[in-house]
């Protein structure tokens, strides 16, 4: 009863769970333009999910999977598949290659290919993350009812149908966890307890005994998806797109929400998105108005790049930004490379690579 | 349209949100709450109080009300100083006790004994006012101790004269009458006491005295830094707040025969609730003498009511205290969040159904087809510019444009390379015109319809026209002049683009995307304006259609061009030629072919359009979400397009890569190019058109040609 009165308060006030407020990027958050001044090393098509196995660097790129060396020099294709790839993951032995149709193609040490494929009860097949751990293999499915590449309907719908799973060499299938609101990233911490980007709820979670999820960090300024161990301990954590007040209340105004899922084409949504200013059919924010032919970096912007870099339990301790007047936004992956920290961009659609003590030495 | 359409269409189109915001801004809406109150207090107390109308009781209680009224209205003055009076109670004693005893005593006659009365509160008034005004101590301090040495003052005259006072008895009709006589049913007392009101109130809203008093009120630092004799003023305030007090206590003598050492006990508690329930700032600076009367009357209801209702009397104390309480909390909150509810309320979104939006893509074959045109325009003034919203030539090629900071800037034929300031208006200068005399007819945001004349001279050609009349903002004003073009019989017919938002918010009228502009229409043979066309939504660019009848303005937030035909045989029609344009129509001119050019400032976006169904959404949107962060059109995107006078559109001219013209407010045809300003932009830019008259000018298209 009281909890009814309060909520009805709370959404003619826009208090408590309807207040709009995102929480400031400050302290380790503070922005920079670290990211967007990274050397760009490759235009890459569609951009997405990045490993290091066998001494390269792999991206995801559509359908196929590029390979760069450490030296540098051209990326080459080292994988076509038959759909669109949606997660890599590698322990150094075997890398395991996740598709946009459910399946997993794992390849062990010596090249043999095993294929899985996500039990039924995982609904959607939207395998965001994938992590190799021997003879283990662990599954983040993002929601149970679109396809990765809708994500942002599951966004906007308020989807939490995620799921983790795990693998068994040999074929045993368990579920970790379930209803969670789109596991983007998996990680695994020092003491053994694996962590899980919770993106729909700007969070990183453990997940405990029974599929347990308990924040480790929580209320991130923006979207997180994929994490990545960093060397000398702790982890990478890119995040693509910044959570705005717009989208809080988009997110608040249900009818509204309805009404444009159902009627508009999700890249003219307001709502988090990759890469800004593509098109004129996208709404504008009125910070975001150019004045003298300016963009200002600190206009509201639905996308953003941004990797932070996080200490073994979770807590941030630098980060690399891309602000609203940049384009390496919708950032969903980066790893530690030839002691560089290479990120992917769908936003530029391009592969970026920094330095990782200059915000050591910015912090 | 579905039920739910129809039925919010229906419900923003008969409820008029917009009426609450406009009615807070209001100066005087800090009199509705006492106002209610008053009416309140009377409407209950009348029912429940036997006898409250009784003629009797209610020419008693008009007396009371009239004595302490006078005090209420001088300690309300003091409190429009930012100071307070807690003195008043002694003071009325001292009155009392000295108008009994020049009358009784001494036997002096009426209009003798009045003056030397008034002198003395007055020179007792003095003290205080030298106290606190000149020596600056503090008021509350400095009152209550003149408030306990006055009090002592009469108490012990009281009881040296007292029993003398009382035996004594002269009388005069005069005397009887100011105590008991009445002009038309309403007693002396009350009739003075209103006309002392309507003196003060003159003096405190006309006067220089009493804008200098309020303006101490408001901010004591900022009125001794705007000149103001600030310790004269606060020293004054005192003296007649105790010249008012005497009067008050002179009718009372008058009334009760009575030097009880009683007289104005308590008073100065009376009255400052009185004061502050109705509604005049402890701070100072806002109230007036009207909110002090009405305090009066809530009070006194109040007290008598409970006295009558039989409540003992520090019972009836104990509510006035309350009372006190409630008004000073009020006063506080009020004061504090004012600003605060007006603006969330003030933005008041309507119900717009936008037309279906033509497709733009680069292959549709649409005329709205993106291309990039506009990619290799030549710039001028880049980086020197701020805010060109339009651009226009005299008949020496020269180019003129308006700037943010309010000035018309020309460029120098025949390269444009050399700038300088032609005239400095003041207001940011937006739609440009020529007229037959080679005057420069300019829009001035904020400021009205202005000329620039050849050798630079600015003259105001209008700024106000008819206020219409169920407008509650003063809407006679010109706020946001946009956009002008001149009839063939030289009158002027402009846009004001709203009337409820200024220059630098015009923004924030697309999330209302209601009819706020209008059209006026300015004769300069006659020198009167007058409103055209009302109720349109951002009225914005205007141009004399080639018919010489009829005029062409866009209406920018609904995306729709119209045409209006102001003399001819079809004069007075009004038609929309565009409905459904893919963007925000702004300025419209001549193009040399006989067709018309358009800048569409901004492109429209879906979620937007949709948005504009779902008023209770914007609402709730301007309420909660930062300022910064509201969903606009996207007015970073922008093109030109041409049309002929039938609302065919023609073509259209992009900068899809929004480097140049992000936004595009304006274009000028001129000797075949074009050259296109941007409220936002640095820059002008130019483009060739292979295809145009390259002798062509408005100017000749206009007023034909001079040589």
């Amino acid at each position: 009863m009281m909890k009814t009165l309060r909520g009805w308060w709370d959404a003619f006030t826009g208090a408590g769970e309807h207040a709009v407020t995102v929480p400031p990027m400050d302290g380790p958050l503070l922005p920079n333009t670290l990211l967007e001044g990274a050397e760009r090393l490759a235009a890459i098509d569609k951009p997405d999910s990045l490993c290091v196995h066998g001494g390269r660097l792999l991206a995801s790129s559509g359908t196929q999977v590029l390979a760069f060396d450490a030296g540098g020099g051209a990326p080459r294709s080292v994988g076509h598949h038959a759909h669109a790839v949606t997660a890599l993951a590698s322990d150094g032995q075997s890398l395991a290659v996740a598709l946009a149709d459910g399946t997993i193609e794992w390849i062990d040490a010596a090249g043999v290919p095993t294929r899985l494929a996500l039990p039924s009860e995982a609904g959607a097949h939207s395998i965001m993350a994938l992590l190799v751990e021997g003879d283990r293999l662990l599954v983040a499915n993002g929601s149970a009812q679109i396809v990765a590449s809708d994500w942002k309907r599951d966004l906007m719908q308020k989807g939490s149908t995620g799921s983790l799973w795990q693998f068994q060499r040999g074929g045993e299938v368990r579920r970790l966890a379930k209803d969670l609101a789109f596991p983007y990233g998996l990680a695994r911490l020092a003491d053994g307890r694996l962590a899980c980007s919770e993106s729909w709820r700007h969070r990183i979670v453990e997940i405990g005994e029974g599929g347990r999820a308990r924040p480790l960090l929580a209320d991130l300024p923006a979207y997180p998806s994929r994490l990545s161990p960093a060397s000398g301990g702790g982890f990478w954590l890119a995040a693509f797109a910044p959570r705005t007040q717009m989208v809080e209340f988009m997110l608040r105004e249900d009818a509204a929400r309805r009404h444009m899922i159902e009627t508009i084409d999700p890249d003219y949504w307001m709502a988090p998105r990759h890469a800004s200013g593509r098109s004129f059919r996208e709404p504008l924010q009125g910070g975001g108005i150019k004045h003298l032919g300016i963009l200002k970096p600190w206009a509201p912007s639905q996308s953003y790049g941004l990797v932070a870099r996080l200490d073994a339990a979770m807590q941030p301790l630098a980060s690399y930004h891309s602000r609203a007047d940049g384009t390496i936004h919708g950032v969903t992956s980066c790893v530690e490379f030839g002691g560089r920290i290479h990120a992917a961009s769908k936003g530029a659609e391009c592969l970026v690579a920094c330095e990782p003590d200059q915000v050591g030495e910015a912090a | 349209m579905s039920v739910q359409d129809t039925l919010t269409r229906w419900r923003y189109r008969y409820v008029p949100d917009h009426v609450l915001g406009e009615l807070l801004s209001k100066n005087w809406i800090d009199n509705v709450i006492p106002f209610f109150m008053l009416v309140g207090s009377i409407a209950v107390f009348g029912s429940i109080v036997p006898g409250f109308f009784e003629p009797f009781t209610l020419s008693d209680s008009t007396r009371q009300l009239a004595e302490v009224g006078f005090v209420a209205m001088g300690m309300a003055i003091v409190m429009l100083a930012g100071g307070i009076d807690l003195s008043v109670g002694s003071v009325f004693a001292i009155g009392n006790f000295l108008t009994l005893a020049l009358i009784n005593l001494l036997g002096w006659p009426v209009f003798v004994t009045l003056p030397v009365v008034l002198a003395a509160c007055a020179a007792i008034g003095l003290v205080n006012g030298l106290l606190i005004g000149f020596l600056r101590l503090r008021a509350f301090l400095t009152t209550l101790v003149t408030l306990i040495i006055f009090r002592s003052a009469a108490d012990l005259l009281v009881l040296t004269y007292g029993t003398r006072l009382a035996t004594g008895g002269a009388s005069s009709p005069l005397w009887d009458y100011l105590a008991y006589g009445d002009v038309y049913g309403m007693p002396v007392s009350c009739l003075v006491v209103l006309v002392v009101a309507i003196i003060l109130h003159v003096m405190l809203t006309r006067s220089r005295f009493g804008w200098h008093l309020l303006a101490v009120g408001g901010s004591r630092r900022s009125a001794h830094n705007a000149g103001i004799k600030v310790r004269r003023t606060v020293c004054l305030t005192y003296v007649l707040s105790s010249t008012l007090t005497g009067l008050g206590s002179f009718f009372y003598a008058a009334r009760i025969g009575s030097a009880a050492s009683d007289a104005g006990l308590g008073m100065e508690v009376l009255v400052l609730t009185a004061v502050v329930l109705g509604g005049n700032s402890l701070g100072g600076g806002r109230g007036s003498v009207a909110k002090a009367l009405m305090g009066t009357v809530i009070v006194l209801t109040l007290t008598n009511s409970l006295i009558s209702l039989g409540l003992q009397s520090g019972a009836s104390t104990l509510v006035l205290a309350v009372a006190l309480l409630i008004g000073v909390a009020i006063d506080v909150k009020w004061l504090k969040n004012r600003h605060k509810v007006i603006s969330s309320v003030y933005v008041s979104p309507a119900y717009f159904s936008m037309p279906t939006c033509p497709p733009t893509d680069p292959d549709s074959g649409s005329p709205y087809a993106q291309n990039d045109r506009l990619k290799d325009v030549e710039l001028i003034g880049l980086g020197e510019l701020d805010g060109p919203e339009d651009v226009i030539f005299d008949r020496d090629d020269n180019l003129y444009t308006g700037s943010r900071h309010g000035d018309v800037i020309r460029f120098l034929a025949p390269d444009y390379k050399k700038r300088e300031l032609f005239a400095h208006i003041g207001g940011q200068t937006l739609g440009f015109a020529f007229d037959r005399n080679d005057h420069l007819n300019v829009c001035v945001g904020g400021m009205g319809l202005y000329k620039v004349l050849p050798d630079g001279e600015v003259v105001r050609q209008t700024d106000e026209t008819n206020r219409s009349l169920w407008s509650i903002i003063d809407d006679s004003r010109m706020r946001l002049a946009d956009d002008l073009d001149i009839a063939p019989d030289g009158r002027i017919f402009f846009s004001e683009a709203t009337i409820r938002y200024d220059i630098a918010e015009w923004a924030t009228d697309s999330v209302e995307t209601r009819g706020n502009g209008r059209i006026v229409c300015y004769d300069p043979r006659s020198g009167k304006t007058r409103t055209v066309l009302q109720n349109l939504v951002f009225p914005n660019g205007v141009c004399i259609a080639n018919d010489g009848q009829s005029f062409f303005f866009a209406e920018t937030w609904a995306a729709r061009i119209s045409r209006y035909w102001f003399d001819g045989p079809r004069k007075g029609k009004l038609e929309v030629v565009i409905p459904d344009l893919p963007g925000l129509p702004d300025n419209i001119n001549r193009a040399s072919d006989g067709t018309y050019w358009c800048a569409l400032m901004g492109m429209r976006a879906p979620v937007v359009d949709m948005a504009l169904r779902m008023p209770g959404f914007r609402r709730r949107m301007a309420m909660r979400v930062a300022h910064d962060e509201w969903m606009y059109p996207n007015i970073n995107a922008g093109c030109i397009i041409r049309f002929d006078d039938n609302g065919t559109v023609l073509e259209s001219y992009w900068d899809a890569g929004g480097v140049n013209h992000p936004q595009t407010t304006s274009m000028r045809e001129h000797k075949g190019w074009l050259y296109i300003g941007g409220v936002h932009n640095n820059r002008i830019g130019r483009l060739r058109l292979p295809d145009a008259d390259p002798n062509w000018t408005s100017n000749d298209s206009y007023w034909g040609s001079r040589k």
